[in-house]
C-alpha cells in the first residue's frame, strides 16, 4: 500500500518526467553550446530522482513497520470549507475582470464572510455588509485614488 | 559609513518617510500581536501600499513591519499566553508565568526593552557587515555565486522541516518553476506551453503571496471553521505600569546573557530561511544551559524572556545583512523586501549598496528609527492590541485574501500575476497537506534563474567542471553545502532516534 509520502513523490516524479520530455523539443542553438534545455532538464532530473526517492522511502517504511494499533480519533478538519473557501475565492478571480473590483470584492467579502460565519445574527448580516463595503470602497479608495495602484475594471459594468 | 548614516537618519525624519515608517510599525507590532497573524502575512499585506510610495518610503514601511512585528508577538505572549508569532514562542514560557503572578507589566517591558536592546545589538552587525560583507561578495565569480546559492538552498532544505528529502523536493519544485518561460541567459523560448505570459516566466511574489497566505489561512478554516476570534479577551484588572529604569537596569546588568542571545539571533538571522522562531527557542535554551538556576525557567524567570525577545529581534539585523550583501532573502519577509526592490527596477546583490547608497544607509536608518517607534507603539497601544486580537476570524481572513489580490494584480496590472496566486495558493496547501516545507521552495523560486544565469556562464567561461571545486571560495562554499547536508542528516537521525527510544520507554 503506497502512503501519503508516496503519493506526493510519485506525483512530484511524473510532472518531472513530462516536463523533461517536453525539454528534448527545444531546439539548439548554434551560436551557444549549452542549449535552453541543459538547466531545465538538470533540474527536472533532479526532481524526479528526489520524487522517486520519496517513493521508495515511504514503501521501505511502510514495509518495515509493523501495522499501527488503531490510535484515539483525530482532530476533524473541515476540509468542506476549505474546498468551499478555495471555491468563493476562485469564483472572485473569475468575476474580476466581468464585473470590476469594486462589484467583485463586495460580492467577495459578503460570501467569504458569510460562509466562515453564517449570519444567525442581524448582528452578523450588519457585520457583514459593512465590511464588503467598506473593504471594496476604501481599498479602492487608498489604491486608486491616494496610491496610483491601478485596480481590476469589469467589462460588464464598464467600471 | 557614519557620514551616509547620520545622513540618512536625519532624512528619514522628514515626514513623508517617517509617516509610512511609523504605520508600518504600528502595522508590525499589531500583526505580530494577533495570534495567526504572522509576520509575513504582515509584510504581505503591507506591500500592495508601498507599490505607490518612492522605493525608501516601501522599504521604511517594510522595515518598521519587521521590527514591529518580531517584538509585537511578546504582547500576546505575555499577557495571554499565546504568542502572536512563532518568534515569541519561548518568550510565553516566562512572560506569561511572570503576568500570571501579578508582575504583568514587569513581564512586558522585560520583553520591550530586552527586543530594543537585541535589536540595536543586531543593528551594530547589520551596519558594520554588510558593506565589508559585499564588497568581499563583488569579486566573486559566477562559479562562487553558484556555489552561494547552492549553499544556501541546501541549508534551507536541510534545516527546515522534518525530512531532507522532502526538503530538497520542495527546493527542487521552486528550481522547476523558474525553467518555465524564456531561458534567462539568452532568452530563448522553452516550455511556455503557447502561454504568452508564462514566456517571462513565473514572477516570484505572487507565489509567495500565494504560498504563505493561503497555507496559514487555510490552515485556520480548517480546524477553527473560521468562526471565533483570534484569541480571548485579557484580564481588564491587570496593570501595565512599571518602573522603566529598573527594568533596563534587570538587562543590563546581565551583559553576558543579552550578548550572548543576541549574537544567536544574528548569526541565525543570517542563516537564509531559518528565522526568529529558531532564534527565539535556541536563545532560550542557551540561556537556561548557562544559568545558575536553570531550574527556574518556566516559572517567570527575566532570564528567560531577556534571552528569547533579545534574540528574536537581533535576528532582523542578521536577516538583512544577507539580503542586502548577497541578495539571498534570510526569510520570507525579507524576500518579500526583496520583491518589493525589483519592483521599483532595484538590482539586489553585492552591487546593491555601491550602486544605491541613499536607499541601502535608508534601511539601516529605519531599522534604528523603528526601534524606538516599536517601543511607543506598545507603550500606548498594548491594551488596545487586546482588543483587536478578539477581530473575528470570519471578518479578518476575506480582508486579507483581498489584500493578497490587489498585491499580485498591481505587479503587472493584469490578471495572469492573480491566476498565479490562485494556483500557488493551491499548491502551497497541498505542500503543507503533504508535509513539504514551504522556505526551500521559496528560495528555490527567488533563486533560480540566479542559479541557472551562473551555471551557464561559468560554464561557457570555462567547460571544466573542477573549476566549482578548485576555486577556493567556490570550493569552501560547496564544502560548507555538503557539511550542512551532513548536520542535518546527523539532526535527522538523532531525532528519530530519540523519538524511537522514547516510544519504548512508553511502550515499557
Amino acid at each position: 500500500m503506497i502512503g501519503r509520502d508516496g503519493v506526493t513523490g510519485l506525483i512530484a516524479c511524473a510532472a518531472s518526467l513530462v516536463l523533461f520530455w517536453f525539454t528534448l523539443e527545444l531546439e539548439k542553438n548554434p551560436l551557444v553550446p549549452i542549449g535552453p534545455g541543459f538547466y531545465p532538464r538538470l533540474v527536472l532530473g533532479i526532481s524526479a530522482a528526489l520524487g522517486l526517492a520519496l517513493l521508495a522511502a515511504d514503501f521501505l517504511r511502510r514495509r518495515g513497520r509493523p501495522r499501527a494499533a488503531p490510535s484515539a480519533p483525530a482532530e476533524r478538519l473541515n476540509y468542506a470549507l476549505v474546498a468551499l473557501t478555495f471555491g468563493v475565492f476562485g469564483v472572485y478571480v473569475l468575476l474580476l475582470p466581468l464585473l470590476g473590483y469594486r462589484v467583485a470584492t463586495f460580492v467577495f467579502v459578503l460570501g467569504c464572510s458569510f460562509l466562515l460565519e453564517p449570519p444567525r445574527r442581524a448582528g452578523l448580516w450588519l457585520r457583514g455588509f459593512g465590511l464588503a463595503g467598506v473593504t471594496a470602497l476604501a481599498t479602492h479608495f487608498v489604491f486608486e485614488d491616494y496610491l496610483a495602484v491601478l485596480l481590476p475594471r469589469g467589462s460588464w459594468t464598464g467600471f | 559609513m557614519y557620514g551616509p548614516l547620520w545622513d540618512a537618519l536625519i532624512g528619514l525624519l522628514q515626514i513623508k518617510y517617517l509617516l509610512p515608517l511609523v504605520i508600518g510599525t504600528v502595522a508590525g507590532v499589531v500583526g505580530g500581536a494577533l495570534p495567526g497573524v504572522t509576520i509575513t502575512m504582515t509584510v504581505i499585506i503591507v506591500l500592495p501600499f508601498t507599490f505607490g510610495l518612492d522605493p525608501l518610503q516601501g522599504l521604511a514601511a517594510m522595515t518598521g513591519v519587521y521590527v514591529g512585528g518580531s517584538a509585537g508577538g511578546l504582547v500576546t505572549a505575555t499577557l495571554l499566553g499565546i504568542p502572536g508569532t512563532p518568534s515569541s514562542v519561548a518568550t510565553t514560557f516566562d512572560a506569561f508565568p511572570m503576568a500570571k503572578r501579578g508582575e504583568a507589566g514587569r513581564a512586558l517591558w522585560l520583553g520591550v526593552w530586552a527586543s530594543f536592546c537585541g535589536g540595536m545589538i543586531g543593528g551594530i552587525f547589520l551596519i558594520a557587515a554588510t558593506g565589508p560583507l559585499a564588497e568581499f561578495a563583488v569579486a566573486f565569480g559566477p562559479w562562487e555565486f553558484f556555489s552561494l546559492f547552492i549553499l544556501a538552498l541546501s541549508m534551507v532544505a536541510g534545516l527546515v522541516g522534518r525530512s531532507l528529502l522532502k526538503g530538497f523536493l520542495s527546493g527542487a519544485i521552486g528550481l522547476v518553476v523558474t525553467v518555465l518561460g524564456n531561458d534567462p541567459v539568452m532568452g530563448l523560448p522553452r516550455l511556455s506551453f503557447g502561454i504568452e505570459f508564462l514566456e517571462g516566466g513565473i514572477p516570484f511574489l505572487p507565489v509567495l503571496i500565494g504560498v504563505f497566505a493561503f497555507a496559514q489561512i487555510m490552515a485556520d478554516v480548517e480546524t477553527m471553521g473560521g468562526r471565533g476570534a483570534l484569541a480571548a479577551s485579557l484580564d481588564r484588572a491587570m496593570t501595565l505600569s512599571v518602573s522603566h529604569g529598573k527594568v533596563i537596569w534587570e538587562i543590563l546588568s546581565r551583559p553576558f546573557l543579552l550578548l550572548w542571545t543576541s549574537f544567536i539571533g544574528v548569526l541565525i538571522g543570517v542563516l537564509p530561511a531559518v528565522g526568529g522562531s529558531a532564534a527565539n527557542m535556541m536563545a532560550y535554551d542557551q540561556a537556561k544551559k548557562i544559568s545558575r538556576h536553570p531550574e527556574r525557567f518556566g516559572t517567570g524567570t527575566p532570564e528567560g524572556i531577556i534571552a528569547s525577545e533579545s534574540a528574536n529581534n537581533a535576528n532582523v539585523g542578521g536577516s538583512l545583512v544577507t539580503i542586502m550583501a548577497f541578495g539571498i532573502p534570510g526569510d520570507a519577509v525579507t524576500a518579500v523586501m526583496l520583491g518589493a526592490l525589483t519592483i521599483h527596477g532595484i538590482q539586489s546583490g553585492p552591487l546593491f549598496i555601491a550602486q544605491n547608497t541613499q536607499i541601502a544607509y535608508g534601511i539601516f536608518a529605519a531599522y534604528i528609527l523603528a526601534h524606538p517607534l516599536m517601543v511607543l507603539v506598545i507603550a500606548f497601544g498594548a491594551r488596545l492590541m487586546l482588543r483587536v486580537v478578539t477581530v473575528p476570524k470570519a471578518a479578518l481572513f476575506p480582508v486579507v485574501l483581498v489584500l493578497c489580490v490587489v498585491g499580485a494584480y498591481a505587479l503587472g496590472n493584469n490578471m495572469s500575476t492573480v491566476y498565479v496566486l490562485l494556483v500557488f495558493g493551491l499548491l502551497g496547501y497541498a505542500m503543507v497537506k503533504v508535509g513539504l516545507p514551504l522556505a526551500p521552495l521559496i528560495l528555490g523560486v527567488i533563486l533560480g534563474d540566479q542559479i541557472e544565469t551562473n551555471l551557464i556562464r561559468a560554464l561557457m567561461t570555462d567547460a571544466d567542471l573542477w573549476l566549482f571545486v578548485t576555486r577556493p571560495i567556490s570550493g569552501v562554499l560547496l564544502a560548507l553545502s555538503v557539511i550542512s547536508v551532513v548536520f542535518a542528516l546527523w539532526q535527522h537521525r538523532r531525532h528519530a532516534a530519540r523519538s524511537a527510544a522514547a516510544d519504548e520507554a512508553e511502550d515499557f
